[in-house]
């Protein structure tokens, strides 16, 4: 009876340890990210996160086309602009859709998408680096929904494996470090995308 | 049957070796169980150098190359090695001093020529920060270690009597930094200070794997800092 009773017992865990060595890794993205040292543009800024980008995840599948990774990073790119945007601009006023926008007081919006997300891993490239490679849609509305600016913008980040360092937080490394190249490139570039660079000049905010 | 008392002197010589002779014999066996490294420091100087007590210095990994990157810990190595000491300088922390200036010493944004910081520094919120730190010189650490002539193989098996393992592995290991130093205060290349160092690890396996480990990375860190200490202190 007791051989039974802990067979009983011991079912439920073999199963559950089949089932998770079915089942594809899960890696929630998680960093911290500093503040620019910029100048900010003396306006307001109302911000877009559509669904897409606030539930933003990556699948990468094995060499048979099972799902061996899932990598949700929506959480860490709303965490990322929410740290960037103020820096750069005087006012920023998070907007639950675009059609809120004409009533929020905001000069602009602006609505990021990801367009694309790859992933290298070590063991398919046989570099010594995990990398990860983002392409981003950036778009600048009028409050009223018309087109002011659209351009893309990439990003990249790499972390190199380490003896004690867990495939996890390889990708997860390798992604805040596109995160933050994103950052740096969107602070510094933004100003110098032409039609960005022509609105400013109109809301008199161009140097 | 063995006495009490007998039991009992037997259980503290044990115990006395347990607490002096085991660490003192493992500390030897770690000294002369390590491989042999060498090492080769240059110093090319270009121009007059020396350093406040209220000025520091800060030293960056580069991580502009496609194909390696400047590690994090060898650049903490060094900059621990330098603040040390009784010729010790004032070192901002690397990952401190590159989240304090985002985005500008990102590996797509860092300056890469003295003429690159001299524009950066026009920048008001870059030189307000950097006069905060008194920083006098950045060094720009660049390399890394590569690991060559892996021979050998080691076998390990278990059985219901036991485990072991046999055989022997060996590789080599070759660390190349370079370290240039720039002066804030001129914008100008002071000079460079680079460090080669190489050994030879062996594993041989009998019963169990004895690791005799070339510190080739942390000697090339020491040797560097050394240098880098001496070099900004203007000697």
């Amino acid at each position: 009876m007791s051989v039974l009773n802990s067979l009983k017992k011991l079912g439920p865990l073999c199963v559950a340890l089949l089932l998770s060595a079915c089942g594809a890794n899960s890696v929630v993205v998680e960093g911290s990210y500093p503040s620019p040292n910029v100048r900010p543009i003396p306006l307001t800024l109302g911000v877009y996160f559509d669904a897409d980008l606030q539930n933003f995840s990556y699948t990468e599948y094995t060499e048979t086309g099972k799902e061996e990774y899932v990598v949700a990073s929506g959480q860490t790119h709303m965490q990322l602009f929410n740290s960037v945007l103020p820096s750069m601009f005087a006012n920023v006023v998070v907007l639950d859709s675009l059609e809120a926008a004409p009533g929020a007081q905001v000069d602009v919006v602006f609505a990021p998408s990801i367009e694309e997300f790859q992933l290298a891993l070590p063991q398919k490239t046989r570099l010594d680096a995990y990398e990860v490679w983002v392409k981003y849609n950036m778009r600048l509305l009028a409050p009223d929904g018309a087109y002011i600016a659209d351009w893309v913008v990439t990003s990249y980040g790499k972390t190199p494996t380490e003896s004690l360092r867990s495939v996890e937080a390889g990708i997860n490394d390798a992604t805040v470090g596109a995160l933050r190249d994103l950052a740096s490139n969107f602070t510094l570039t933004f100003r110098s995308v032409p039609e960005v660079s022509e609105w400013l000049e109109t809301k008199g905010a161009g140097n | 049957m063995m006495s009490a008392s007998l039991a009992r002197i037997i259980t503290t010589k044990t115990d006395l070796f347990r607490q002096c002779c085991l660490p003192l014999l493992l500390l030897v066996l770690s000294l002369f169980m390590s491989a042999c490294t060498t090492t080769t420091v240059d110093e090319f100087r270009q121009g007059e150098t020396g350093i406040e007590a209220h000025q520091s210095i800060v030293i960056l990994g580069r991580r502009q190359g496609s194909t390696y990157e400047t590690r994090e810990e060898f650049v903490t190595c060094v900059g621990e090695r330098v603040a040390r000491g009784t010729e010790a300088i004032r070192v901002i922390p690397e990952k401190e001093f590159i989240d304090s200036l985002f985005p500008w010493f990102e590996p797509r944004t860092a300056p890469l020529r003295t003429s690159d910081l001299q524009v950066l520094m026009e920048e008001p919120l870059v030189a307000q920060k950097i006069t905060e730190y008194g920083i006098r010189y950045i060094v720009w650490v660049d390399g890394q270690t590569e690991t060559s002539n892996r021979m050998g193989s080691i076998s390990c098996a278990v059985g219901p009597g036991g485990g072991g393992c046999f055989g022997f592995g060996s590789w080599e290991d070759d660390s190349n930094f370079d370290a240039r130093v720039w002066d804030v205060s001129s914008f100008a290349s002071v000079g460079t200070i680079s460090t080669d160092s190489t050994g030879q690890s062996y594993v041989p396996a009998v019963v169990v794997p004895i690791p005799l480990i070339a510190r080739v990375e942390a000697n090339a860190c020491s040797s560097l800092a050394a240098q880098l200490q001496q070099f900004v202190n203007g000697g």
